[in-house]
């Protein structure tokens, strides 16, 4: 039951409720996981390149140059589970160039890339998240080499697009190497590791 | 009025009040510019952690005091290969107060200037010579603990009954003499020269060691020479400059009243008793010290200084260590008396109520004097030389002089009598016996620890009385035993223990954080966090050692979650830039300055505090301009500054950065970490344990065994590193010698399941199903609540084809609520119970 109610709430949010929250909230047992990733943009204006995205910084923003779908791909070294995506966008300063409709793909490469979600932003302030779990808990996580975030259409028809942050989070590395299950008793966890 | 100055100038050291000084020796300084005054200006800076003033004013100065000063504040400044070369040139310029022996001199102040020595090689990574000039000092000083603990931290002590060893008992006699007398001639009153040395069992019964050095110089009697000379210590009566500093005459009484330090209240009685007799008696040099010490670094620092050192550094040390509990409570208290012959020897009586004293009046023997010769026979009948004295010039004696002092060693004689003195050569053997036996004890213990053989460490230290036992250093030390045998409910109960003892000790705190970090008391953690960041700012500047640290990751990590604030630095730079800005334009707007903008100067501050703090306090230094990197990772912040280094970082300080960088993923800067904490310390088998864990992730397995071997090399008895080191071999399948490791490592430690989990892996790994099934449920009995362990047991029966105990036990270990990430493979496994075979590369 849960589940599925979980579900009802993601086709609810993914069909044109998400707005943004102020806090970037995100569960314990998640990381971001794109830092050593390969980062690039279809298009931008100078000065406001795909750095833009990852400086920790609110004020300063990614801005597209040219003709849609916006695309941002993040490229990893190898193959990784993820689980959330998450932007800051603020309607109130970038009117126009908030990203209205998001389509969120991925695959091996630039060449095989299947859209595995869709959402659409409603005058959105703040973190957005977009979780990229399925309905089945085999689908907690999708294993990819690459994401692709494309910006399918802005608020008020606007052409170019501005997103200030991006983040990616996967699930944490098991803090034994080599492990297939995690320790979860405090007898395991205790010997598990030096300091 | 040199004179004057040089004792107003000690007793404000004894007092603390280093400023004062300060100034007081820069006049003195000014006025009669020797290099005796500037040793003592620079040891007032010294004192004050001045070391750069010390460093300026010391900068090519010959003589073995000064360099060894000028070692000191290389040291500190970390200027190493400076100190190195202070510390032994290239040529032996001086001859002339260091002609007591080739041996003690060839580095300045013998066994400390050895330590020193051995210090500065081992930062800079030259083991063999770190071990040898540490071998040296201990030779030097049997008792130098320091020197010990390093070559225990260097692995390079095979036993402990080598040092501490009784045979040591006579040479620390001989030298307490020799201190005495060098201590003597170094500061140029050899004139009478009154070398007592005794034993004294306190009235607590702590054995203790009691020194007294009494230099005498009297105007009157300057013309006389008398040397005591012993086996290797050969007084020379080569007139040094340094004499005439002392005897500018000057009224007694007024220098003794300014001389007598607090602890002598007893003897200062004596004293004022005896100026007053004596009132005629011109005599310049009064000094007097009682300087109760427990630290043998100190004592052998203080060896063979000056007598004015003595009498500034002891009675600082002493103050400030009595103010810790006596963490071992061998306590040396040598006493520098340097007073005319006459006061010198009531002081010796005035002082026989606390210690069996013995004194060697030289004057009195030119005097025959019988009872006084009678006594100063006994004294040294045993294992001692007697004393031989340099006649030469005992004929210009001056007869009044003669006589005070003839009266004076009656009165001396009488109170040393009436105090009931006698057997003072055992007591003072016996006393140098138990204390070289408690020492044993402790130096085993510290070496076994060292060597990571904590449980027999732990039987030595339970050898230890409870007096002795209930220290804080006894108490972290068997804490962090326990620590290293994984027994962390134990470390934490001796730690606590260590605390309550002593609750400003920093020492071991750094593995007490990692133990309630372990244990996972986030409470305790961050109390301990608080506590000691409290005491750290009380005393800002207490960490002579530039390697001390004790805010080790987990401590570190919890500083930070509370003080770092989440925005960027640079943005707030600005920030502050504008405030400033409207500040300076008008007041008015200061008042009016909202809230939230508070707030966020607040914050500021913080971080900058914290981040000072911890520059501060674990010995990092910055190079070069560097960004400020925050992480939210992990559910906490972390904070680093990229181009760090740490210089003369001990292990811990470079280690605890390397952790963030691993669980952050970020391989590369956590491998360099490593390999700086090994260049500090290659013993730090934590830091191949770390190496080999990246190693084992990047899945460089043959890499990763090296680096766990060298671990396990380090610490043989680690039942975890064993167990890691069987996983990187059944990486490189090479199975067999998995299992045997496996083995090892189950009887190692019977507490530490891992190895039977790792054991069942690999047995799984070798397809033999029902012997990884048998030590799972085993090991499920000892540890219900591991989920891993029905998992595997699921995938075992999926394996078999067991579908029913697969279910269960997968149903099982889902109830165990285990992450997410293995809820969706044990989730995945179930629902392809009954397909074949094809997911199992995730399981």
């Amino acid at each position: 039951m849960a589940t599925e109610s979980d579900g009802e709430e993601e086709t609810a949010t993914a069909t044109g409720k998400l707005t943004g929250s102020p806090q970037l909230s995100v569960d314990d047992d998640l990381r971001e996981m794109a830092k050593k990733a390969a980062w690039s943009v279809s298009s931008c204006k100078p000065g406001n390149g795909v750095l833009s995205l990852r400086d920790e910084n609110l004020d300063t923003y990614w801005q597209s140059d040219g003709a849609q779908p916006h695309l941002v791909n993040i490229q990893f070294q190898k193959k990784v589970k993820l689980q959330l995506v998450v932007l800051y966008v603020d309607f109130k300063l970038d009117e126009s160039y908030t990203p209205s409709k998001i389509s969120i793909r991925a695959g091996d490469g630039f060449h095989n890339l299947k859209e595995i979600k869709t959402v659409e932003l409603v005058k959105p302030v703040g973190w957005v998240h977009i979780s990229l779990s399925g309905n089945d808990p085999r689908e907690t996580f999708i294993h990819t080499f690459m994401l692709q975030i494309a910006v399918l259409s802005n608020h008020l028809n606007g052409r170019d697009t501005h997103i200030r942050q991006i983040k990616i989070y996967g699930p944490r590395p098991n803090p034994v190497p080599l492990q297939p299950f995690h320790f979860t008793s405090k007898e395991f966890i205790t010997y598990s590791v030096l300091r | 009025m040199e004179t004057l100055m040089v004792d107003r100038v000690q007793s404000s050291l004894r007092l603390l009040m280093y400023s004062n000084a300060i100034f007081l020796c820069e006049r003195l300084c000014a006025e009669f510019p020797s290099e005796l005054n500037l040793q003592l200006l620079a040891t007032c800076y010294l004192l004050n952690n001045q070391a750069y003033c010390a460093y300026q004013i010391l900068k090519g100065t010959k003589m073995p005091q000064s360099r060894y000063l000028f070692a000191v504040s290389c040291f500190r400044m970390n200027l190493l290969h400076e100190a190195e070369a202070a510390l032994c040139p290239v040529n032996e310029p001086n001859a002339e107060a260091c002609n007591l022996s080739t041996m003690y001199f060839e580095v300045p102040n013998g066994a400390a200037g050895h330590y020193l020595l051995g210090l500065i090689y081992r930062f800079t990574g030259r083991r063999a010579y770190a071990i040898d000039h540490f071998t040296q000092a201990l030779a030097i000083d049997p008792l130098l603990w320091a020197a010990y603990e390093e070559l225990c931290a260097l692995g390079a002590v095979e036993e402990s009954n080598e040092y501490f060893n009784d045979v040591y008992a006579q040479r620390i006699q001989q030298q307490h003499l020799s201190d005495s007398s060098s201590h003597n001639s170094s500061t140029g009153s050899e004139y009478c020269s009154l070398p007592p040395s005794a034993a004294v069992n306190s009235v607590d019964s702590v054995p203790r060691q009691s020194k007294q050095f009494l230099a005498n110089s009297t105007r009157e009697i300057s013309t006389l020479q008398q040397g005591v000379v012993f086996a290797k210590v050969q007084t020379t009566n080569s007139g040094t400059s340094n004499l005439s500093q002392f005897n500018t005459p000057s009224p007694a009484a007024t220098q003794l009243s300014g001389v007598a330090p607090p602890p002598l209240c007893r003897n200062a009685q004596v004293f004022l008793n005896a100026a007053s007799s004596d009132g005629s008696m011109k005599s310049n040099l009064n000094l007097a010290v009682q300087a109760p010490r427990r630290k043998f670094m100190d004592e052998g620092k203080l060896r063979k200084v000056s007598g004015r050192l003595f009498s500034d550094s002891g009675p600082r040390r002493s103050t400030r260590l009595s103010a810790e509990a006596s963490i071992i409570a061998n306590s040396n208290a040598p006493q520098v008396g340097g007073n005319g012959s006459n006061h010198s020897a009531k002081f010796l009586g005035g002082l026989s109520s606390s210690s069996s004293a013995k004194a060697n009046l030289a004057s009195s023997r030119s005097l025959t004097f019988k009872k006084g010769q009678s006594w100063i026979a006994e004294s040294f009948e045993e294992g001692r030389r007697p004393e031989i004295f340099d006649d030469s010039r005992t004929e210009n004696m001056a007869t009044t002089s003669s006589s005070i002092s003839m009266s004076a060693d009656g009165r001396c004689l009488e109170q040393g009598k009436a105090t009931g003195d006698l057997a003072h050569d055992s007591r003072l053997m016996s006393g140098t016996q138990e204390l070289l036996g408690l020492l044993r004890i402790f130096g085993e213990g510290y070496r076994l620890s060292c060597l990571y053989r904590c449980q027999e460490a732990l039987e030595v230290y339970l050898k230890l009385s409870q007096k002795q036992f209930n220290t804080g250093w006894v108490l972290s030390q068997v804490g962090r035993a326990h620590f290293e045998l994984v027994d962390y409910f134990e470390a934490d109960h001796f730690f606590e223990l260590a605390r309550r003892v002593s609750p400003c000790t920093l020492e071991g705190m750094d593995t007490y954080s990692t133990v309630l970090y372990h244990l996972k008391e986030e409470m305790k953690l961050s109390y301990l966090a608080q506590e000691l960041i409290s005491v750290d700012r009380l005393s800002p500047q207490a960490c002579p050692r530039p390697n001390w640290c004790v805010l080790p990751m987990p401590m570190y990590q919890h500083m930070v979650h509370r003080y770092v604030p989440k925005r960027k630095k640079e943005k707030r730079k600005e920030e502050e830039e504008v405030k400033e800005e409207s500040v300076e334009e008008d007041g008015v707007q200061r008042v009016r300055k909202n809230k939230v903008v508070e707030e966020q100067e607040e914050a500021v501050e913080e971080e900058e505090e914290a981040y000072q703090m911890f520059v501060a306090h674990s010995g990092w230094r910055e190079v070069g301009g560097s960004q400020w990197h925050t992480y939210k990772e992990e559910g906490t912040w972390a904070m680093g500054r990229s181009n760090w280094t740490a210089r003369n970082g001990g292990g811990p300080c470079v280690y605890l950065s390397k952790d963030w960088y691993v669980t952050l993923e970020d391989f590369e800067n956590g491998i360099k970490c490593y390999q700086s904490a090994l260049q500090a310390d290659d013993r730090h088998y934590n830091s191949w344990y770390g190496l080999g864990v990246v190693y084992l992730r990047q899945e460089k397995f043959e890499f990763a065994e090296h680096h766990l071997r060298r671990a396990y090399n380090i610490n043989p008895r680690s039942s975890v590193l064993m167990c890691y080191l069987g996983m990187a071999l059944h990486s490189l399948k090479r199975n067999q010698e998995a299992l045997e490791i496996m083995e090892q490592a189950i009887s190692a430690d019977k507490q530490n399941p891992l190895p039977v989990y790792q054991k069942a892996n690999i047995l799984v790994s070798l397809e033999r199903y029902d012997e990884a099934l048998k030590e799972l449920d085993q090991l499920s009995e000892s540890a219900p609540h591991e989920s891993s362990i029905y998992a595997l047991m699921g995938k075992i029966y999926k394996r078999l084809e067991m579908h029913e105990k697969a279910m269960f036990y997968f149903g099982l270990a889902l109830d165990l609520k285990p992450p997410a990430a293995d809820v969706a493979t044990i989730k995945a496994a179930m629902e392809k119970l009954y397909l074949p075979d094809e997911m199992d590369d995730n399981l």
